[in-house]
């Protein structure tokens, strides 16, 4: 396959990862607000917003402060945001574009439609039912897409490239979740007991995880448990260990089982990630340990999509002359 | 519906001059008949939405920047008996083997400008004339024209006429299988008893025809590319659909590598070499050493590695000398020259303005007549006398005398018409055919072709680009009909 085309496959897989988390984020963040009755807690919840679904200085430099209607904008359809969800789902259907001579037609049209049935701006009457409906609408498409991609297309090359890009993407949020959320965890530690229990309560909706964690935990949100559902949990498919494990077993497929020179260093890499999560006792780690050890995870996910693009040639080649 | 339907002073292809269907229209005049107008307008909306959903779409650049529109679709076909599309088959292939002869006559012996019978200043002064990038080199199976698409019109009478030959890059097949494919899910009605020539196999044509020009060096199955611009280009809704119906790898400049004259693929894996490349990038875009330095879409050193014999390019480079409108004029004389015998389809008449005499009658009769600037395309740059302002033959007549050699004239074709459904009502509008002609081993040619129609009342350009549709092509089988 054309690096090219794996670059795209593999851009779309995490664009539309992308869109969806942060719809998702943005929409718990919605339900929240009509729960929480103290405006600062209201403002301090929008920095974590920010924070995980796009860049809270970014915002603040633009803007100079927190206004839900403007925050609403920049995370959604905002142009001045490179991470707006609009932005995502559009990188995500010109990949689809550029590659459709492989995908299933119905891939496609899915990304294209939402594309075409966007309301463009001031369209919508209601404007906090219309941003509702339209996060509710991207999440559909994603898994809609997903839906595609799992029914139909053969567990060939083309596949792994997209779910390679879904899952780093995926295990490189669910680690910035976690990270953001323990550093607030930090910030007020012991001010209020309550607060401790809605932040992991948050981070599990956040990764749609509240329903899974229930069945296995009890509902008091201890944060040793929370963390280690969301990091250690191999069943949990946002779980880091998920992700990272199957993007392990994808690889080694596409190679065919072997090791070769060119991808030595993704394979010691993918080693020492998962070790790294298997050999961690979250439960016992002090705050500041587990800070540092979300940091340097942070960093490892980042590292690990970039051995993955050198590997595979990825990084988009420059135009002739 | 077409009850009122005036067919005027113009041939129409499916209604006689007293409102009643023709002959080989009958069966498809009485199955419209059946519909309501609700149910004709529910269709065609269904139809338009489906092309948009699929993203059948072309990129129109204008100041707003760009925008992905669909081809209008008319589902009213066109339907041409067998016998008569037996002619036009005939008729095309005889034209494209003399315009191959001619290619490779050019770039090789030039004994048609030896004997005199094209004049030698019209080849060298054409800006796609390419003898020093190519001449003297030999190309898989002699063969430079893999793929045509020859516009044909029909005049008055009902006789067929070749307006334009397009050896470059001739864009349009998918809709072909496109307007089929949505015909049959949106009015399958209309296909009951009419016994239509099916497209089916001709991908794998096209397939085969693209494996027939593998190059003498290359051993083992070749390995096959389409060359597009890339997803801003107005027709890589094509691109797109030809490289995958034929499974080969779509690919753009930037992905492909000469290296010691061999030109290779960056894949995941590393370099993979290509053999035969069906580019959709005009010449002087295809290789920035050889043609413009400017180009960022071509690909560094892939006309050397042609000239070795180490990639077969289709078309092949240089084709632009033999379908300009100033050659077209004596591609009669070609079919004359190399296969003596007389041209089955006729062209339109075309005058020289670059003879003074012709450019005099021209400048006195220019509400009459149709000029065209010989280099241009698409429908720009041309005067339409009949439909035309003073003011605008005014700038003409001045752009002419500035460069007469630029223009040629033609008299105003009174093109054929077809009803078409739009808006809730049926009107005539004018039409014309794309045909398509694949060469390799073996000539075929695409049964039917794409059906152009200029939906706007009375417009007579047809293309995509200025407000053009299309409709589905029907090759009849003999007998016009089955029984019920």
């Amino acid at each position: 396959m054309l690096s090219r085309t794996a670059d795209a496959l593999y851009w779309m897989g995490r664009n539309t990862e992308r869109a969806e988390n942060n719809a998702r984020v943005l929409n718990v963040q919605l339900i929240h607000m009509l729960e929480a009755k103290d405006r600062n807690v209201l403002d301090r919840d929008w920095k974590e917003v920010l924070e995980i679904c796009a860049s809270y200085s970014d915002y603040m430099e633009k803007y100079g402060r927190l206004e839900t209607k403007t925050i609403v904008e920049y995370l959604t359809t905002s142009p001045l945001n490179m991470n707006a969800m609009k932005a995502s789902m559009s990188i995500a259907r010109d990949n689809a574009r550029t590659t459709r001579d492989i995908l299933p037609a119905e891939l496609w049209e899915v990304l294209n439609e939402f594309h075409l049935d966007q309301p463009g701006p001031g369209e919508d009457g209601d404007a906090m039912m219309g941003t509702k409906d339209y996060l509710k609408t991207l999440m559909r498409t994603s898994m809609t897409a997903q839906g595609v991609i799992e029914s139909s297309m053969s567990r060939g090359v083309p596949y792994t490239f997209i779910k390679v890009g879904k899952w780093l993407e995926r295990a490189e949020k669910t680690a910035r979740i976690l990270n953001v959320i323990c550093e607030k965890e930090r910030s007020d530690k012991g001010d209020v007991p309550r607060n401790s229990y809605y932040y992991w309560l948050a981070a599990l909706r956040f990764l749609n995880g509240y329903d899974a964690f229930i069945k296995e935990n009890p509902p008091t949100m201890e944060s040793g448990q929370v963390l280690d559902f969301l990091i250690k949990k191999e069943t949990f498919p946002r779980s880091i260990a998920y992700c990272v494990s199957h993007v392990r077993e994808a690889i080694t497929d596409l190679e065919g089982g072997e090791v070769r020179h060119y991808s030595t260093r993704l394979f010691d890499l993918l080693e020492t990630v998962e070790a790294d999560i298997h050999e961690t006792a979250i439960g016992d780690m002090e705050m500041e340990e587990l800070m540092t050890f979300l940091d340097h995870f942070q960093r490892q996910c980042m590292n690990l999509s970039q051995v993955f693009m050198e590997t595979y040639y990825l990084t988009p080649p420059v135009a002739v002359r | 519906m077409l009850k009122n339907y005036q067919t005027g002073m113009f041939f129409d292809e499916m209604m006689n001059s007293d409102a009643t269907p023709k002959a080989h229209y009958d069966w498809f005049y009485k199955l419209v008949e059946k519909f309501s107008d609700q149910e004709l307008s529910e269709k065609h909306e269904t139809a338009q939405l489906s092309f948009l959903r699929q993203g059948i779409t072309f990129t129109v650049y204008n100041h707003e920047g760009q925008t992905e529109r669909t081809m209008p679709f008319d589902f009213i076909p066109i339907i041409i008996p067998e016998e008569e599309w037996g002619r036009i088959e005939t008729g095309m292939k005889q034209r494209m083997k003399a315009l191959n002869l001619f290619l490779e006559d050019l770039y090789h012996d030039q004994k048609i400008l030896e004997e005199g019978i094209i004049p030698r200043e019209l080849v060298e002064n054409n800006p796609y004339y390419y003898h020093k990038q190519i001449g003297g080199v030999d190309i898989p199976l002699d063969n430079h024209i893999f793929l045509s698409g020859v516009d044909l019109i029909r005049d008055e009478h009902g006789q067929y006429r070749v307006l334009e030959d397009n050896l470059r890059n001739p864009s349009g097949m998918s809709y072909v299988f496109q307007n089929r494919y949505v015909m049959r899910q949106v009015y399958p009605e209309l296909f009951f008893n009419h016994d239509i020539r099916t497209l089916e196999h001709q991908i794998s044509e096209l397939h085969d025809t693209v494996m027939s020009h593998a190059p003498q060096k290359c051993e083992g199955d070749p390995v096959a590319v389409l060359l597009t611009p890339g997803s801003y280009n107005s027709a890589y809704y094509d691109h797109m659909f030809l490289a995958q119906q034929m499974g080969i790898e779509l690919v753009e400049g930037r992905d492909l590598l000469v290296q010691n004259d061999v030109v290779y693929m960056k894949t995941i894996r590393g370099l993979k070499r290509v053999d035969i490349i069906y580019r959709r990038i005009d010449d002087d875009f295809l290789d920035p050493d050889a043609f413009r330095p400017d180009s960022a879409l071509g690909v560094q050193g892939l006309l050397q590695a042609y000239k070795k014999g180490n990639v077969a390019i289709l078309n092949g480079i240089g084709n632009g000398v033999a379908d300009d409108k100033a050659m077209y004029v004596y591609v009669p004389d070609m079919i004359r020259f190399y296969l003596g015998e007389e041209p089955i389809i006729p062209n339109v008449e075309t005058y020289f303005l670059s003879d003074p005499e012709r450019l005099d009658y021209v400048l006195e009769h220019m509400e009459e007549l149709v000029i065209k600037n010989v280099g241009a395309s698409g429908g720009y740059d041309m005067l339409i006398g009949p439909q035309s302002t003073e003011e605008e033959r005014e700038d003409f007549r001045e752009k002419v005398l500035e460069n007469p050699r630029q223009y040629i004239a033609q008299p105003t074709i009174k093109l054929s018409r077809a009803p078409a459904y739009q808006k809730g009502r049926m009107y005539p509008c004018h039409v014309d055919l794309r045909v398509f002609v694949m060469n390799g081993k073996e000539m075929n040619v695409l049964p039917g072709g794409l059906s152009r129609v200029a939906l706007k009342e009375g417009s007579l350009v047809v293309n995509s680009s200025q407000g053009g549709g299309g409709k589905d092509t029907w090759i009849l089988r003999s007998g016009g009909e089955r029984d019920a």
